[in-house]
């Protein structure tokens, strides 16, 4: 257990709590600009088409429509990892593609001039498979990328160098080294949804000759600024507003599309625009987590000792890669967290079809690639006959390990031995109890079976990206923490304040956040990878200690004292240990000055997270159906900075395209079309309230050499380890292996051999 | 949702009178728990012109009963209808239908008679216009049933022919099985059709100008026991996969009377006559309601994707039947 601290660690309502639940909190859709107009989107009927001709002559008769644009009214700005894609485009990709953008002074005219809009298309045959997209002869969705690959690497990450691939040691003698081999086909592709609470949105002002503004709905936005000017150029001055938004779960890191679309509006009316996408949009045209499949092989020895991994990783990443090279690196760094093998060669290839787009879903390629791969490794557990637990246990990273982080350089693991919490965590389960081998129920009850599984994702991640952060110390005894962070309900504003507030000893209600924009505060990269209790943390940790600092070296002058011999509490310095001769700040300081802090955050690759889940589920072996009972999940965090937002973030495990992205979650497209079908909240299963199984969360706090709290975050990874667990689980409840998410009663059913009907009584419909 | 102009009508002539008049271009909205859905993603190949709102038609929400059995006005709430003690005691099929529909917000605005004549949730014909849509369809009066080469999991397994979406109906099931009839009132005059024939495969029964105004129940008396129970994807709040209601009579260890309504399976809820049949004069144990199980399936021609709607089914039915007799 850690120190003692004053804030740190206790429960505290958060700073923004009074404004959410009153309703006081300002959304993106609370927002509104003078002379403000609305966007709408017209978009594809069609998958795969060449625009033929736009008439927008029907138009000329709707009065309050200010602007419509389509490709041929618009610059060439391209997007996405591989800067192929545009924001309006001859060609359209998915079934919801843009094909034109209105701007209008109502939300109801901008809708009703869509309908005006005729448009002529050449349809193409499109695809939407990943193995059939690669096949000679597919059709083709972008020149630049023949055969539908995208060229693999992350230009930011070291570009060549950054990992593509897990490719290492000898695998011809690994497998020969191998008691057991297992290989085959599995996948993760119910294309899950990660479905934050707020649907997509932004404002833009254009303003002439080169300004750009943008209020974002995003968990980012001052690291938008690079990633937007290298579309719209370099000379484009662009600031960024980020306010609270309403859930993101990884989605909502970059929305630049919507941003662009709202811009261009702007753009050709001189007046901000906000482009808010509904849910149905939400569904059907944002971002969704990649299709993961592997074919692959696998060695081990009886020991539980991996010797061998080969095959190759296919993605589908949709209709075009925003971060999906980046997935993969981070994915195959996982992949050597979780399984210490010395001989490699996890082959990658990121595919694109005609389906909308996956982008940034917490779990970020680890998630994707584990719920393919642990099925693979359990297969040839089960011939080894060995605990998964076990198994874990002796392959996940520990200290003194090394591994090639998604940089292609090799790291050196010195962070805690997570065996302790997988120990903790299986013994709160009983899981020695529950589990009674491979494809063995737990109990039996008439219809019903019960059976655990187990799944585990750590990621490195957490120390991810440079932060920087100003603390600034007022003379009236209050300071103001200036940090490129947008709360995306996870309470990490509320969590830096923490950490200045014990640096500075200083009540939390003397500590205040100026509003979220980029011409204000530092440089921040934002949420992703769990990385804001260590990176933002650590900025925020040094600007404080920074700021404090030069406060007692002023002191030290005032006093005439050693700044070592100086303490300050409450806004009060005094010589240790006698708080009684205080002086406020303002006397140090002066009334007309302020004392600034400075603090940044190198990345750091060497400390990891992990999380562990297991579950126990009931199949009703007459309808398929699979009844979540229980969850426990297990992870050492270091340091508790916030008992109930951790707590919180755990429960997450559920929803957001995390365990239940194996039970009923999934994008539902028709294969042949492309339309999404389950675009709305009632086909698209969502877990509700009222189903809640119990949750048991089992945290650890063994310090890491983090910052001086000790601590690493985990919010990201809660959902990671959970879909693989369920699988597993209904396996075993069930004594036959499925491999397909998520577990619906079709499924299930057909797995126990109970959909014969259709091959014994198959009738061809649609024919008379 | 894109502007019409909205009318309360204050008597049922009143309001199939404008229904009438403004043939093809108007709608009624009771609870509007399904039709704002259905305006506001534009499925329809016709945006109506008029909403006729009949909550404001006095008198058209009550439960009664009388020695011919329990009449429910159209505008009764599910809610009502969950948590009536009549209906509790004396139909309690219908109240588990009432209790497990949607969200308890949606059953304080939802009616029987609207709930009856909600539309179909096939996901092409809901297909939105903002997503490049609407689609048209065979319902819609155009092409084929597109869920015949499509994603038909949820679809159809009996009786589906140019269309295969289900009936949405959960209030459907339990009053086919009580044998119920829905009154009708319209320009020409009052009349009454049996539950399970107000669902056709394209459409409701309902003609020009016509609505639902109350629904009957024959006495409780020969109803037997009774149970209804629904299987669905996530619990509570959607849609039943899967329906039954059952009500059994046995007398002197045989079973006199049987009736058993599956929904969620064809375009109406559907009555498993042969099960039905089979099951009188038998001593209903196990064996016996397995048999009946699988004559409740007796002509199922499941799709592609949903021959384990066949398997669901029969599980439910042997569930109905031991439910109601326990």
């Amino acid at each position: 257990m850690g120190e003692a601290y004053r804030f740190i660690g206790k429960t505290i309502p958060r700073r923004d709590a009074k404004e959410i639940v009153t309703g006081a909190a300002c959304f993106h859709d609370d927002i509104r600009l003078l002379n403000m107009l609305y966007g709408q989107v017209l978009r594809s009927p069609h998958a795969h088409a060449l625009i033929k001709e736009v008439d927008k002559t029907r138009l000329q008769k709707l009065p309050g429509v200010r602007a419509v644009l389509t490709w041929e009214d618009v610059p060439d700005w391209k997007g996405g990892m591989t800067h192929t894609t545009r924001v309006l485009d001859r060609k359209v990709r998915f079934v919801g593609d843009a094909v034109a953008l209105v701007a209008a002074d109502s939300k109801e005219i901008a809708k009703e001039a869509l309908r005006l809009i005729d448009v002529e298309y050449e349809v193409l045959p499109a695809v939407f498979d990943v193995d059939e997209a690669i096949k000679p002869g597919a059709p083709q969705l972008y020149e630049e990328c023949p055969g539908n690959v995208m060229p693999p690497g992350v230009p930011g990450w070291g570009g060549p160098r950054s990992l593509k691939e897990v490719v290492m040691g000898d695998v011809e003698q690994g497998f020969e080294e191998a008691d057991v081999i297992a290989e085959g086909t599995f996948g993760y592709e119910g294309i899950p949804n990660p479905m934050p609470p707020e649907s997509p949105g932004a404002i833009a002002l254009w303003e002439e000759p080169n300004r750009m503004t943008i209020w974002v709905s995003d968990q980012s936005y001052y690291k938008h600024i690079g990633y937007l000017r290298r579309i719209v150029g370099k000379d484009i001055e662009i600031r960024t507003f980020g306010g609270p938004c309403g859930g993101s779960y990884g989605s909502k890191s970059m929305s630049w599309q919507i941003q662009l679309q709202a811009a261009l509006l702007s753009r050709a009316t001189g007046q901000p625009v906000k482009l808010s996408f509904t849910k149905e949009e939400h569904l059907a045209a944002y971002v969704l987590r990649p299709t993961s499949r592997i074919h692959a092989r696998v060695g081990m020895k009886r020991d539980g000792t991996v010797t061998a991994v080969s095959g190759t990783w296919l993605l589908d990443t949709g209709f075009y890669s925003q971060t999906t090279q980046a997935q993969v690196a981070v994915g195959c760094g996982e992949a050597q967290l979780a399984v210490r093998c010395p001989n490699w060669n996890l082959k990658t290839a990121i595919v694109c079809t005609n389906r909308n787009a996956s982008g940034i879903v917490r779990g970020f390629g680890g998630q994707e690639l584990k719920c393919a791969l642990i099925p693979l490794l359990s297969l040839a557990m089960e011939k080894a006959g060995l605990d998964p637990v076990e198994f874990f246990k002796k392959n996940f990273v520990k200290p003194g390990d090394r591994y090639v982080w998604r940089d292609g350089r090799r790291y050196t693991y010195r962070g805690v031995h997570h065996a302790a919490a997988m120990h903790e965590g299986a013994v709160r389960f009983n899981w020695k109890e529950k589990w009674k081998g491979w494809l063995q129920p737990t109990a039996v009850n008439g219809t019903k079976r019960r059976g655990v599984g187990f799944g585990i994702h750590g990621n490195a991640d957490i120390g991810e990206d440079a932060s920087e952060a100003y603390v600034r110390l007022d003379p009236n005894g209050t300071a103001k923490i200036f940090s490129s962070l947008a709360e995306h309900g996870t309470g990490q504003k509320s969590n830096i304040t923490r950490m200045a507030a014990e640096v500075l000893q200083l009540p939390l209600e003397r500590i205040f956040q100026p509003p979220s924009d980029s011409l204000l505060s530092p440089y921040e990269r934002g949420p992703g990878g769990s990385r804001m209790t260590y990176a933002a943390g650590s900025a925020v940790i040094a600007a404080a200690e920074d700021a404090r600092r030069k406060l007692l070296e002023e002191a030290a002058i005032v006093l005439g004292a050693k700044p070592e011999d100086l303490e300050t509490v409450d806004g009060m310095v005094f010589t240790k240990g006698k708080p009684g001769n205080g002086v406020p700040w303002e006397k140090i300081i002066g009334a007309d000055h302020t004392c600034m802090g400075y603090g940044r955050f190198e990345q750091d690759f060497t400390l990891s997270n992990c999380m562990m889940t297991f579950v126990e589920v009931e199949v009703d072996t007459e309808t398929g159906k699979v009844d979540l009972l229980r969850v426990l999940n297990a992870t050492d965090v270091g340091q508790i900075i916030d008992p109930p937002g951790l707590e919180g973030q755990l429960n997450g495990c559920l929803g957001s395209a995390g365990i239940d992205s194996a039970l009923f979650e999934e994008t539902i497209l028709d294969r042949s079309t492309g339309h999404v079908l389950n675009a709305n909240m009632i086909d698209y299963k969502w877990r509700t309230f009222s189903d809640l199984p119990p949750i048991e969360n089992v945290i650890l706090e063994t310090p890491y050499e983090s910052h001086r709290f000790h601590a690493v975050g985990v919010g990201e990874v809660a959902t990671a380890p959970g879909p693989v667990a369920v699988l597993m689980a209904v396996s075993n409840a069930i004594g036959i292996w499925l491999h397909e998410y998520p577990t619906t009663p079709e499924r299930v059913l057909r797995a126990l051999d109970k959909s014969t009907f259709n091959r014994a009584n198959r009738t061809e419909r649609g024919k008379p | 949702v894109r502007s019409f102009t909205h009318i309360n009508a204050h008597t049922i002539e009143e309001a199939y009178s404008m229904l009438d008049e403004h043939r093809g271009s108007a709608v009624l909205k009771a609870g509007g728990t399904d039709l704002l859905g259905v305006l506001k993603d534009e499925i329809l190949p016709h945006y109506p012109r008029v909403v006729i709102n009949v909550k404001t038609i006095p008198g058209l929400n009550f439960i009664t009963e009388d020695e011919r059995g329990l009449t429910l006005g159209a505008l009764t709430t599910l809610h009502e209808v969950a948590n009536s003690s009549l209906v509790k005691e004396r139909y309690p099929a219908l109240a588990e239908a009432a209790r497990s529909v949607a969200t308890p917000q949606i059953r304080n605005a939802a009616t029987i008679g609207g709930n009856l004549c909600q539309d179909v949730r096939c996901w092409y014909y809901r297909y939105p216009l903002k997503i490049g849509g609407p689609l048209q369809c065979a319902r819609k009066g155009s092409g084929p049933c597109l869920a015949v080469k499509g994603d038909n999991r949820y679809h159809a397994i009996l009786e589906g022919k140019r269309c295969f979406a289900v009936c949405p109906s959960d209030m459907a099931v339990p009053l086919a099985a009580l044998n119920a009839e829905v009154k009708i009132a319209g320009p020409k005059g009052e009349r009454k059709v049996g539950v399970a024939e107000f669902f056709k495969p394209l459409r409701n029964a309902l003609g020009n100008g016509e609505m639902v105004t109350e629904i009957e129940i024959p006495s409780h008396q020969g109803q037997g026991k009774q149970a209804f129970i629904k299987f669905s994807i996530r619990e509570p709040g959607d849609f039943a996969l899967v329906s039954v209601a059952s009500a059994m009579t046995v007398e002197g260890g045989l079973c006199t009377d049987a009736r058993i309504a599956i929904g969620a399976v064809a375009p109406g809820p559907v009555r498993a006559r042969e099960a039905e049949a089979f099951l009188i004069g038998q001593p209903v144990h196990q064996e016996v309601i397995f048999k009946a199980a699988e004559q409740s399936v007796v002509g199922a021609r499941p799709l592609s994707m949903n021959a384990y709607k066949v398997e669901i089914t029969k599980a439910l039915v042997r569930r109905a039947i031991r439910q109601a007799l326990e």
